[in-house]
């Protein structure tokens, strides 16, 4: 299979495959979540048939499938080394998860409705990292966000759930319509939706340095992917996506969906990076997050808590090393960016996996009750700790290894800014692994070292299924694998992927052991800091619980809350105003809208009100059915009892008809003949169960502004009908000769009036009798939810 | 309203008036008429047995699912919009076809008279099944 293929057969297949669990529910019952690992499982082989063309050959996989051509929108398909890397880590883990959630969802759960959801996540995920077509990004982008707000919300039971899922859609989904603008400000600046294309061409690029739009591009671009990303303000809603199920926050949370920001930040870094606006927008966010995330951290009470901000601060790391460039020497930080969003996603996704067991286990989440786990379960203690100290930064592990890297491409950031940065920008990185040490160190001494709690935990604790243990046990793994021998990731997949984002060869060389550098001091002093810190652990705690009780207005929460929960207030008092519900007022609006839209025009555009070359000769036919029109429609407006006046306003129809037919109009004349007869028999049937006579007291006042409206309005449509044989539409001609030259020739009829309504307008007509449909079932429901309430 | 003479009178009309709807619906396209047309006077001849024989009455022995009507109407107009689709024709792209029938002579296939059958149905359709639901509230 050719390498677009495959990929693009990687992208759909969970698509697919998703619409055939239900089958295989039947077949597989409780076991369907193999089938769902399965299809990951496929997919990741797929991309993988991609890997010695992409990663051995340092090719670059393009091809398109026409779309919205006329629009520049394709299906497209960009296959770097970014884009394999992350749509393995997706594939990948989601293996992982599939196979762990076999032990981890309870039989009784719907499980049909988890993996459809797991894999339609994973088939968005995949698709976003290889799309080359902005517009398709961003709809992939927004399907994983969508397929995520179901996921948090998957126990839909819990209010907490719910309250998550909202607020990480309305956060994420925000973003990505701002990151759409970008994109189409972008679209703006160089003429196309294909990013291949732009950043082929080292002169577009230049142009869009140099474009006024530029800046306000890059920021609207940002706020999506800092959103996706949970950086900046935007972070609220990833603690709170922690109540949907573990394996989803592993899968979503920790390892793919948040890193989607920070592929997107990967993506664009040759298009926007080298300005100092990059710098300052990506390394800045990143920095600011990775503190005060760290420090939320480490209050946390609750595992996945402690998690969700972790997650947060090393997304963070990574962010701030993306961010790392000048004019002379951009993307200084992204090998170790690279290096470490691989790490990360290994690590984190282990972690999750442990607290996943733990909560399972010992059926508590909270810190504070659980404790001593280590006798009990040895294998989960020594997985978790190998886990969490690649976290902690501690040798020989992964984490270590990028973290080190962190701290060179700090200093060397530092040392080219110069002045007060060469200090303090190296300082905000120890100051983010000190956090990092000290959360982590608090994760494993709170869970399985220490005294075991007797009286929160369960009698009996013991070690999980095989199929919950084997995958957190594979990352671990894979965590002291990469930390050992680092060649074999960095030559197999970073090296590729930082060519992909510097856009020329990168060669790598990590080693364990390279000396004592300054980047090793700095190591040194984040574990005797972090231990320090940790030991200050309830101090620190104390005083944040006072500061948060203190100053409530200080957390974007708070801003968050107010803003949504007046939400409905605020579109219920809009309503009042813009539907009060009396259909007076509608009327009113309407009457007075068409004076201003017809009337006064044609008063401004006529030059004299009343022309002078009016017709005054009428037939003696006409001038009896015109008396006989205004007589009824008087007696309509002034007949005290309703059934007169449903009479005399039938007889205004039926006069109104006899003057199409004298008009020559006898389709007119048939449809008013009809519709008033019908409308007569529904009237009458309304009639006879509301009063015969209606005693509403109008004030004076409303009786003499009705009166002035309805004037008006009886007024400007005089003078619109004495106008209009006059030209005041000059510039146009009428309609009715293309009509008439073209009904039979284009439509094969001779009756002008049905083949404009069912051939030239029949999309009018399409959606006129929907509409009729939907009235008779509005009505329906009317009647029926009337009777219900009673 | 339900005298002798009512009664007899629109149990005369009800055929004769269908036979018209059905007519005003396939002569629209040359003469006047069209599937509103029709599908109104269909739906005022029904209302009018409804009104005459009391609804009660008429259900005892014809009770059609309205709903059911302008759910195919409304099926069948769109598939008539999307079937130009299949033939690699725009969205609504109409086709007209001459045929010739030993008895009937030429006879003109237009695929909007297919659309107007679905206006037709649509009609009388959601007309009635409103008809009905406020009648049978009113009861």
């Amino acid at each position: 299979m050719d390498s677009f293929n495959a990929i693009t057969a990687a992208i759909f297949l969970p698509f697919i495959f998703a619409g055939l669990i239900p089958v295989m529910e039947k077949i597989l019952k409780q076991r369907v979540g193999w089938f769902a690992a399965a299809t990951a499982l496929t997919s990741f082989i797929l991309i993988g048939l991609a890997a010695p063309e992409v990663l051995g050959d340092g090719h670059i996989v393009q091809g398109s499938i026409s779309w919205i051509p006329s629009a520049g929108v394709n299906f497209a398909i960009y296959a770097d080394g970014l884009a394999m890397m992350i749509g393995f880590i997706a594939s990948g883990i989601g293996v992982l998860i599939m196979s762990y959630s076999n032990g981890y969802m309870s039989q009784k759960e719907d499980l049909k409705r988890y993996y459809q959801y797991l894999l339609l996540f994973m088939g968005s995920m995949i698709g976003m990292v290889f799309s080359a077509n902005t517009i398709q990004l961003f709809i992939f982008w927004e399907l994983t966000s969508i397929t995520s707000f179901m996921l948090i919300g998957y126990w839909r039971h819990k209010p907490e759930s719910i309250y998550g899922a909202t607020k990480s859609l309305l956060i994420t989904a925000a973003g990505g319509l701002a990151m759409l603008a970008g994109f189409l400000l972008l679209r703006t600046i160089t003429g196309s939706f294909d990013l291949a294309t732009i950043m082929s061409d080292p002169q577009v690029i230049n142009a869009i340095k140099e474009h006024e739009l530029f800046l306000i591009t890059l920021i609207l671009i940002l706020i999506g992917a800092a959103a996706k990303s949970a950086q900046g303000p935007f972070y609220i809603w990833l603690p709170n996506a922690m109540e949907a199920p573990t394996p989803v926050s592993a899968f979503l949370h920790s390892a793919t969906m948040v890193k989607a920001g920070i592929y997107l930040v990967a993506r664009i870094h040759p298009i926007f990076s080298g300005t100092d606006a990059w710098f300052i927008l990506v390394s800045g966010i990143g920095i600011i997050t990775m503190l005060v995330a760290g420090f939320l951290a480490f209050r946390q009470t609750d595992i996945k808590g402690i998690l969700a901000y972790s997650t947060i601060s090393q997304l963070a790391y990574i962010m701030t090393m993306y961010g790392y460039t000048t004019h002379h020497e951009p993307g200084i930080g992204v090998a170790a960016a690279t290096f470490h969003l691989l790490n990360h996603a290994t690590f984190k996704a282990c972690l999750f996996l442990v607290a996943g067991i733990v909560a399972h286990e010992a059926a508590t989440r909270d810190i504070r009750k659980l404790g001593g786990l280590r006798r009990e379960m040895p294998i989960t203690f020594i997985v978790a700790s190998i886990a969490a100290l690649s976290m902690a930064g501690v040798p020989p592990l992964n984490g270590f290894l990028s973290k080190e890297m962190f701290y060179e491409s700090s200093l060397e950031m530092g040392a080219l800014l110069g002045g007060g940065f060469t200090f303090l920008i190296p300082a905000c990185a120890v100051l983010g692994g000190v956090f990092t040490f000290a959360y982590s160190i608090k994760l494993i001494d709170g869970i399985f070292l220490g005294e075991r709690s007797k009286e929160h935990l369960p009698e009996h604790i013991h070690e999980p299924p095989l199929t919950m243990l084997i995958p957190p046990a594979f990352l671990a793994l894979l965590v002291i694998l990469f930390g050992l021998v680092p060649s074999l990731p960095i030559h197999t997949i970073i090296e590729p992927t930082v060519s992909g984002i510097l856009l020329e060869t990168a060669h790598l060389h990590v080693k364990l052991w390279h000396g004592f550098t300054t980047s090793l001091m700095m190591t040194i002093a984040t574990f005797i800091l972090g231990i320090l810190i940790y030991t200050r652990y309830d101090r620190i705690a104390a005083w944040q619980d006072k500061f948060n009780a203190r100053f409530p207005w200080i957390s974007v929460n708070y801003y968050y809350d107010n803003a949504v929960d007046s939400a409905k207030e605020k579109a219920f008092k809009f309503s009042t105003i813009t539907q009060p519900g009396n259909i007076k007022y509608y009327m009113t609006a309407m009457l007075l809208l068409m004076i201003a839209l017809v009337a006064i025009p044609v008063i401004i555009l006529a030059t004299n009100i009343v022309p002078s070359t009016l017709n005054f000769s009428i037939a003696p036919y006409e001038a009896i059915l015109l008396l006989l029109l205004i007589v009824a429609a008087l007696a309509a407006a002034v007949l005290p009892k309703y059934l007169p006046a449903i009479i005399a306003l039938s007889a205004l129809g039926y006069g109104v008809s006899l003057l199409f037919i004298y008009l020559k109009a006898p389709d007119l004349a048939l449809t008013q003949i009809l519709v008033e007869t019908l409308s007569t028999i529904i009237f009458l049937l309304a009639i006879t169960k509301i009063p015969q006579k209606y005693k509403e007291i109008i004030p004076k006042s409303v009786l003499f502004r009705d009166l002035a409206i309805s004037l008006a309005v009886a007024a400007s449509v005089f003078v619109v009908l004495l106008n209009a044989t006059q030209g005041i539409m000059a510039p146009f001609e009428s309609l009715s000769h293309y009509f008439i030259e073209n009904s039979l020739p284009l439509a094969g009829g001779h009756n002008i009036v049905n083949v404009i309504i069912v051939d030239f307008r029949g999309y009018d007509t399409l959606g006129e009798i929907s509409v009729l449909c939907l009235a008779a079932l509005g009505v329906y429901n009317l009647i029926h939810s009337r009777g219900e309430e009673q | 309203m339900t005298t002798i003479i009512t009664k007899t009178i629109t149990k005369v009309c009800i055929p004769l008036v269908i036979l018209f709807s059905i007519s005003l619906l396939l002569a629209g396209h040359n003469n006047p008429g069209g599937g509103f047309i029709g599908g109104v006077m269909f739906a005022s001849v029904i209302a009018l047995m409804y009104v005459v024989f009391g609804l009660k009455y008429v259900k005892t022995f014809f009770d059609p699912d309205w709903a059911k009507w302008f759910g195919f109407g409304l099926m069948l107009a769109s598939l008539t919009a999307f079937a130009a689709m299949f033939f690699g024709h725009n969205f609504f792209r109409s086709a007209v076809e001459f045929v010739h029938l030993p008895l009937f002579g030429e006879i003109e296939l237009v695929s909007a008279g297919l659309f107007d059958i679905g206006v037709y149905f649509v009609v009388i359709g959601s007309l009635l099944f409103i008809f009905k639901n406020v009648g049978d509230d009113n009861e």
